[in-house]
């Protein structure tokens, strides 16, 4: 191959690249014609739809890879062509987004399961309060911040601000926030202790123990927490199909269930 | 070891300092205005001068400069080298660029008490033909302009002692000889010690009183200048050195017609090429052992000046082609290098009463 | 406005400010830090050159990470400093202005410490022989003469303040109007539904004002080297 008069390190790194390369190019084609399942899930699903999986009967190549993040987040993903095959998302109106836009499989898609929204405070703080119009949230919150996900695109964060609003209380916090990127983290801002108060999933409060729960949000303050599945149009996983259905059955429910979340009948 | 003459001696320096392979080990006294130190480069004379200046530390002796002791490994005196007001004029010059030469040359008079000045701004500016470049910035002086101002600088901080490392080392020739006036010039105004690196024996000669020979870092003789120029066995640790004699004479008149000046020593009288010092000043002045010839009875019609009587001390034959042979001309020891042929031809043996021939031209400073 | 909204203004005016505020308290840190490892030999230097870089070659996130385990209200300098000097960083602006600060350090530093190292020592032996403190070498010698690499540093770290997303939104959040810098902003718009055309006006914007703070630098270095280099200015 290539001489290089007098050095003998050359050579060799030479060659040591060439079998790199050649074992990488190798474990990719493994890992592309191996049956992989992309699942785009909200952030809210986390450990639930992880031991959902684990029940999951898969083929011996199959891998199901799930992607956790903000729903709006994925949704652009999507749009900006991520190789995603199923979308699970915290509302409706992204997965509206992408239906508008023919990104999914209409006829896959199906409401999973609903979630509550609940007013948290870390775990050392002993703060009560009633939910109710006008109650005294921004007094509760002294000189800190109510940490939520952000309400402008966040399913989690438009959820708190429409509860908010039905309440009459969003003018009166709307400048004391703290916008997390996902629900996620709205979450550990207050299971550091950074916020005295948030507004997350009743799901997320049982998954985190530096939380505990204040009050829970009646559903009537804010639009149905509905988490919608679909497949991804243009999916070429055969399994995408398997995978949903097995999220419909009893078996995913019950783990769903488990983790805190109500499922759709 | 101190004693009472060490102890009375303008400048008292023993450095013993190691820098790698190379190691110091220099010593030496001098009470004079001028001390050259003189040697080949690498004999370690720019590593003490910059233990005397305190840039650096040695490993142990004694600085004494005009009474105040600045370093003392005994005594555990070492004293930093902002306060020691030692004047340092570097080779390079080493101005500030960023400032004017206004700004470089108070830039040590502003940090020197008023009680501790000793020269005035005005002063040194029309001593050192400065005034028209005080606006200038480095960047834009001329070499010679440039080892002005880094001599201005160094005096208005009105320092003990002055220390010049090869202060003409980089200018051509014509540079040389105006910015040696201007130090000899200095040195007849400003009376501090001043110690002169150099490794031009044209320097020691025009500036020195005292001269200090390094060598592989050691000093390996000093004395008076007069003294040390007519010893050719120092040849060797000195390299480019070469054999003569240092004469002092003062100027006796003047011919304007044909450029020539008369003066006189203890040994008679010369006749050379008409110096700037007017008559009746002190001049010294080298001879050199090659232009020196000797002939056995005085010689008629010949266009050689300067003949004079003497008689042989001594004669030091080398191995090679040539000889050296000292006269004593009044009291003066003159020395001459002629072939061993000559020395063979003529039988020339000390004690022998000759005539030493030297050309004016070959006078010149 | 001309040619940006209000709220484009509060975003932009909000960026400058807490970058200018980043460059401020880390630009003599980063002189005295530049000044010794530059000329001083000392036991650890290398630790010290290497914890200099560190906000190089970690991910942003780390270090908003550890920002807010340390100085959020939680954290033990935080609650320290909330006590004692009633200051609060996290969630607040000057927050955002320390993310920034730290992630442009190495880079201010890295600037100044090549002008020093370029600058004759000799010149700084000669002020001494001439009477001066190191201090007074330091301020009338080292700095003037240091200063295009000074400014090179400052606006290099002010551009990268201006950039800073990782840090910023890990430990001061994003908070319209109080972190919500440039960076986060444009990312916010990306996340909402019809956000792609503000999110490029923002870009645009970004994008302008580091060309400026570029071509500023650029300007400032060369007048301050004709200076230093003793030609008249």
């Amino acid at each position: 191959m290539f001489m290089c008069p007098g050095c003998k390190l050359s050579s060799a790194l030479y060659r040591f690249a060439a079998a790199a390369t050649v074992l990488t190019l190798l474990s990719l084609h493994t890992v592309a014609c191996a049956q992989n399942v992309s699942v785009f899930a909200a952030v809210s699903l986390n450990e639930a739809l992880d031991a959902a999986l684990v029940l999951f009967e898969r083929p011996a190549n199959m891998r199901v890879v799930p992607s956790y993040a903000a729903s709006s987040a994925l949704a652009r993903q999507i749009q900006s062509g991520a190789p995603a095959d199923v979308f699970i998302s915290a509302d409706t109106e992204w997965m509206d987004y992408l239906a508008e836009r023919k990104l999914i499989d209409v006829a896959t898609r199906s409401n999973l399961i609903t979630n509550r929204l609940v007013l948290i405070a870390p775990a050392a703080s002993s703060v009560q309060t009633e939910i109710r119009p006008g109650f005294g949230l921004s007094q509760m919150l002294g000189d800190g911040r109510l940490s939520v996900a952000d309400p402008d695109s966040v399913p989690a964060g438009k959820y708190a601000k429409a509860a908010l609003m039905t309440l009459g209380v969003w003018n009166s916090v709307e400048r004391r926030l703290v916008r997390g990127e996902n629900v996620r983290a709205a979450l550990n801002f207050v299971a550091r202790g950074e916020a005295p108060l948030g507004i997350v999933y009743r799901t997320d409060a049982y998954a985190e123990k530096k939380v505990r729960i204040v009050a829970t949000f009646a559903p009537d303050t804010h639009r149905p927490i509905v988490y919608p599945a679909a497949m991804v149009a243009g999916s070429r996983a055969p399994a995408a199909r398997q995978l949903l259905d097995f999220l419909r059955s009893q078996r995913a429910r019950a783990v769903f269930e488990k983790h805190g979340f109500i499922a759709v009948r | 070891m101190r004693n009472a003459a060490r102890m009375a001696a303008m400048l008292n320096i023993d450095v013993t300092k190691r820098l790698g392979d190379f190691s110091l080990n220099a010593s030496f006294t001098s009470d004079s205005g001028v001390t050259a130190l003189f040697g080949r480069s690498g004999s370690g004379k720019t590593t003490l001068v910059n233990a005397i200046a305190g840039l650096l530390r040695p490993e142990r002796g004694v600085i004494e400069v005009d009474g105040e002791c600045l370093y003392d490994s005994l005594r555990g005196i070492d004293v930093p080298v902002a306060s020691r007001r030692v004047g340092y004029v570097f080779q390079e010059g080493r101005l500030f660029p960023h400032l004017t030469v206004r700004g470089n040359l108070s830039y040590g008079y502003r940090l020197t008490r008023a009680d501790q000045r000793y020269v005035e701004f005005a002063h040194v500016v029309e001593l050192l033909g400065l005034g028209g470049l005080l606006d200038r910035r480095p960047g834009n002086l001329s070499g010679g302009e440039k080892q002005r101002a880094a001599i201005g600088r160094a005096l208005l901080a009105s320092p003990r002692v002055l220390l010049m490392d090869e202060p003409l080392a980089a200018l051509d020739q014509q540079l040389k000889a105006e910015i040696l006036e201007y130090i000899e010039r200095l040195h007849a105004n400003i009376r501090i010690p001043i110690i002169y690196v150099t490794h031009a024996i044209e320097e020691i000669v025009r500036l020195a009183d005292v001269v200090v020979i390094m060598a592989a870092g050691s000093v390996v003789t000093a004395g008076k200048v007069s003294d040390i120029m007519g010893r050719p066995e120092l040849r060797e640790q000195t390299g480019r050195f070469e054999g003569g004699t240092v004469i002092e004479a003062k100027v006796v008149s003047q011919d304007n017609e044909y450029g020539l000046a008369t003066i006189a020593f203890n040994g008679g009288q010369l006749v050379i090429a008409a110096p700037d010092a007017g008559v009746g000043h002190e001049i010294r002045l080298r001879v050199r052992a090659r232009d020196v010839s000797i002939a056995l009875t005085r010689p008629p019609d010949i266009s050689v000046l300067n003949v004079l009587s003497g008689r042989i001390v001594d004669i030091h034959a080398e191995g090679g082609p040539s000889a050296n042979v000292r006269i004593d001309v009044g009291g003066v020891r003159l020395l001459a290098r002629i072939t061993r042929f000559s020395l063979q031809k003529l039988a020339l043996s000390p004690g022998q009463q000759v005539y030493a021939l030297v050309k004016a031209v070959s006078l010149d400073r | 406005m001309v040619f940006l909204t209000p709220t484009e203004w509060e975003i932009l005016a909000l960026s400058v400010k807490v970058s200018l505020l980043s460059v401020l308290i880390t630009l003599p840190v980063a002189v005295g830090v530049a000044a010794l490892l530059a000329r001083a030999d000392f036991f650890g230097k290398s630790v010290v050159d290497a914890l200099v870089h560190l906000p190089l070659v970690l991910p942003p996130v780390v270090i908003g990470y550890f920002l807010l385990l340390l100085l959020g209200r939680q954290g033990p300098i935080g609650a320290l400093l909330d006590q004692y000097l009633g200051i609060v960083v996290a969630f607040r602006w000057t927050g955002a202005a320390i993310a920034c600060g730290i992630m442009g350090f190495p880079l201010m530093v890295r600037a100044i410490r090549l002008s020093i190292e370029s600058i004759d020592a000799g010149l700084e032996a000669a002020a001494r022989t001439l009477g001066a403190s190191r201090l007074r070498v330091f301020f009338t010698i080292m700095l003037p003469l240091a200063l295009p690499g000074v400014i090179t540093g400052v606006l290099l770290s002010f551009a990268r303040g201006l950039g800073e997303f990782g840090a910023t939104i890990t430990f001061v959040s994003n908070i319209p109007g109080e972190t919500r810098t440039l960076p986060l902003a444009i990312y916010s718009q990306t996340q909402m539904p019809n956000g792609d055309a503000e999110a490029m006006r923002l870009s645009i914007i970004s994008i302008v004002l580091s060309v400026l703070a570029l071509l500023t630098s650029e300007m400032l270095v060369r007048r301050a080297q004709r200076r230093s280099h003793g030609r008249d200015a």
